[in-house]
């Protein structure tokens, strides 16, 4: 299957972090598709391949997407939410979302115009949006209740060459890579087993992963989420680029050890990447995942993104592919990192 | 004969910021072709005259504006992204992580509107969202010489929202401020007036009210009605007068606004025909804003102007809400305060 296609696929379903079940279904429904075997549970979907008598690898690119939840609806029918991840609140005023109520409703994030703006250049306090539905006070609570979860929308997008823009790239496009490494490793002798999960509630602190590194209790992780590509005003030294490739991590709280190998196999096979250095833990499952148990040897492959946490997130096609590719080398030369 | 909503849906899927009026005026010139003698003036205004089944002494002109609130390109930076202006008031937080068209020499070209992720900014930087002329369009060049072979500056860029219907009877769009006035305009046309009329669709409403000048000196009416979509702030936590005016609650018939004091006889008119009619009608309870009238009304000698409005939420961004409701009460209004102003 296409990249394109599983991307395509991917973004179409919403799941907010901890109503992430439709997005993990999907997952499972592309690699049926694709003929390999799934299992649904707590932290998600798994997909094991290899044989299991070897050591694991675990694979983990999260599944739950940024969005909000309702808290609160106003007698005149208007929702109040709050956050589910860390949402931008600077592009929400007039956005068409998705409310997945007893229904599925569209609605428009209410904004004030310009004719009676008193300062339009604040950030919105996500305590001060409402969400239009258009129904009355008596017809909104009938159809949505506190704690359903709400989705700005963009469907997938080319724009030129091979960039992509939709909502949701964090982290489809990394669920996107770790598909299409699987598909990669199909048929291969492998030194290791893979057990690749396609976690819940990254962006509500990683509990997925959490108690999936647990329950797997894998030799060694690499974790695949997406990392800044910078943009005019960001430092070079915080953010990778577009274009370039994977971007490998080098952390205190990952494996050095794992890391330089990556970096190794990336220039053996002339894939092409970039390296990510984070002076502390990394703000992705990695952090949870690497002090799971007695602690799990992890690296992270990233996938470079624009405008992170928006629903104009935008990737390039040929980051992702070079990321399965790395991916699938990395699980092919991890034998001797079981040691 | 298509129902007003979906007239107004065909018209919004048609890009025409401020001085590009191009896509929205073919069409018009397409759906009025037959029905109306028109010509189009040196500015891009479309003035069609419809023959009625009478003839009166009064001269009555109709108007709605072509014209939506987008951006120019303003500059090509060394990354490949692109500087943009905003064409119209724009607030920038309904610019700002928005899907925008780009109309480059070769064709329409897919942008988002964006910056530095949230993450790498100060806790002063996030409070601010930057202004329109400090944020990026993203296109997916990596170079100027790279966005240079697609766009230059001076390209329209415009807003990408679909059209669709939402709630218990509302509808969301972009550039249903005015394309709901031309709407009423060609289900009037079609459905055919009592007596002669002058139809104008104007260009560069938005940038000051530019098109309508010319009209009206053209037409040189003697009464004008002017179409168009005003700014309802029926939302949490406004109350009382600061709503302006509310959806459902029919058509706007305003007294003054920045630009224009209405007449008054036109304006209890309206009233009086709304209440025959049985349908609502409201005015605005604050003095803001201004729309054509301001031009037409000191055209010439001047001009008898009024103007119904439709109550439209978040205006000027790329999801503007009205109700089907006032959409189909304002058709309503403006048919019998026309033939009440000729029998009179």
């Amino acid at each position: 299957m296409e990249i394109f296609e599983i991307l395509q696929r991917l973004t179409e379903v919403n799941g907010v972090a901890g109503d992430e079940r439709r997005a993990a279904e999907k997952a499972a429904e592309i690699l049926a598709d694709m003929g390999f075997q799934t299992e649904m549970c707590y932290s998600g979907c798994i997909c094991r391949i290899g044989n299991d008598e070897l050591p694991l690898v675990m694979i983990d690119a999260h599944i739950d997407e940024i969005g909000m939840t309702v808290t609160y609806i106003t007698d005149d029918g208007f929702l109040k939410i709050g956050e589910c991840g860390g949402l931008d609140p600077r592009v929400l005023p007039a956005q068409q979302v998705t409310v997945f109520g007893k229904e599925t409703l569209k609605g428009v994030v209410a904004s004030v115009p310009p004719h009676l703006a008193k300062d339009g250049s604040k950030t919105p306090d996500i305590k001060d949006i409402y969400i239009d539905v258009g129904l009355s006070g008596e017809r909104a609570r009938e159809l949505v209740s506190p704690g359903d979860t709400v989705v700005i929308e963009n469907p997938v997008t080319r724009l030129h060459g091979g960039r992509v823009t939709a909502k949701s790239l964090d982290n489809r496009a990394g669920a996107a890579a770790v598909i299409a490494a699987l598909g990669l490793l199909r048929g291969k002798e492998i030194p290791v087993s893979v057990a690749a999960v396609f976690s819940a509630k990254e962006e509500t602190g990683g509990a997925g992963a959490r108690t999936a590194a647990y329950t797997l209790a894998p030799h060694l992780a690499i974790v695949t989420d997406v990392s800044f590509a910078a943009v005019a005003g960001d430092r070079p030294e915080e953010c990778g680029k577009m274009g370039k490739g994977p971007m490998i991590g080098f952390s205190p709280s990952l494996s050095r050890e794992f890391s330089d190998s990556a970096v190794n196999t990336a220039k053996r096979l002339g894939i092409p990447f970039q390296i990510e250095v984070m002076p502390g833990r990394t703000g992705t499952n990695a952090d949870v995942i690497g002090i799971s148990r007695r602690g799990v040897k992890t690296v992270t492959i990233s996938v470079p993104i624009k405008h992170m946490h928006t629903p104009i997130e935008t990737v390039d096609m040929a980051d992702i592919e070079n990321t399965a590719r790395l991916i699938a080398a990395a699980v092919e030369s991890a034998g001797d990192l079981c040691d | 004969m298509i129902c007003v909503t979906d007239e107004l849906e065909k018209l919004c899927s048609l890009d025409g910021i401020s001085g590009d009026e191009g896509q929205v005026r073919e069409y018009i010139l397409s759906r009025i072709e037959g029905k109306a003698q028109v010509t189009v003036d040196p500015l891009g205004n479309v003035i069609a005259f419809v023959k009625g089944k009478k003839t009166s002494d009064k001269r009555v002109m109709i108007s709605a504006h072509m014209d939506e609130v987008g951006f120019v390109t303003t500059y090509i930076n060394d990354d490949g992204t692109l500087k943009i202006a905003p064409v119209g008031g724009i607030e920038p937080g309904a610019a700002f992580g928005k899907r925008v068209k780009v109309y480059g020499k070769g064709g329409c070209v897919n942008g988002v509107i964006g910056g530095r992720a949230i993450h790498n900014l100060s806790s002063a930087q996030r409070k601010e969202i930057p202004e329109i002329t400090s944020m990026c369009v993203d296109i997916g060049a990596d170079s100027s010489d790279e966005a240079k072979s697609l766009v230059s500056p001076g390209d329209s860029v415009c807003f990408v929202s679909q059209f669709c219907a939402f709630g218990d009877g509302f509808l969301k769009g972009k550039a249903i401020d005015d394309r709901a006035g031309c709407a009423i305009m060609l289900h009037l046309i079609d459905e055919g007036v009592e007596y002669d009329t002058w139809f104008t669709f104007v260009v560069q409403e938005e940038i000051g009210l530019r098109g309508s000048a010319c009209a009206a000196y053209t037409v040189e009416p003697d009464i004008a009605i002017v179409l168009e979509s005003t700014t309802a702030a029926d939302i949490p936590p406004a109350q009382g007068d600061s709503q302006v005016c509310r959806l459902q609650k029919g058509p706007v018939v305003s007294f003054m606004d920045r630009r224009t004091i209405y007449d008054k006889e036109l304006y209890r008119l309206a009233f009086e025909t709304a209440k025959d009619c049985m349908i609502p009608c409201q005015t605005k309870s604050l003095i803001a804003g201004g729309n054509d009238a301001g031009a037409i009304h000191v055209s010439r000698g001047g001009v008898r102007t009024a103007a119904i409005s439709l109550p439209c939420r978040y205006l000027h961004s790329p999801s503007c809400v009205i109700h089907r409701s006032d959409l189909e009460n304002a058709y309503i209004l403006l048919k019998n305060l026309l033939n009440r102003i000729y029998d009179k």
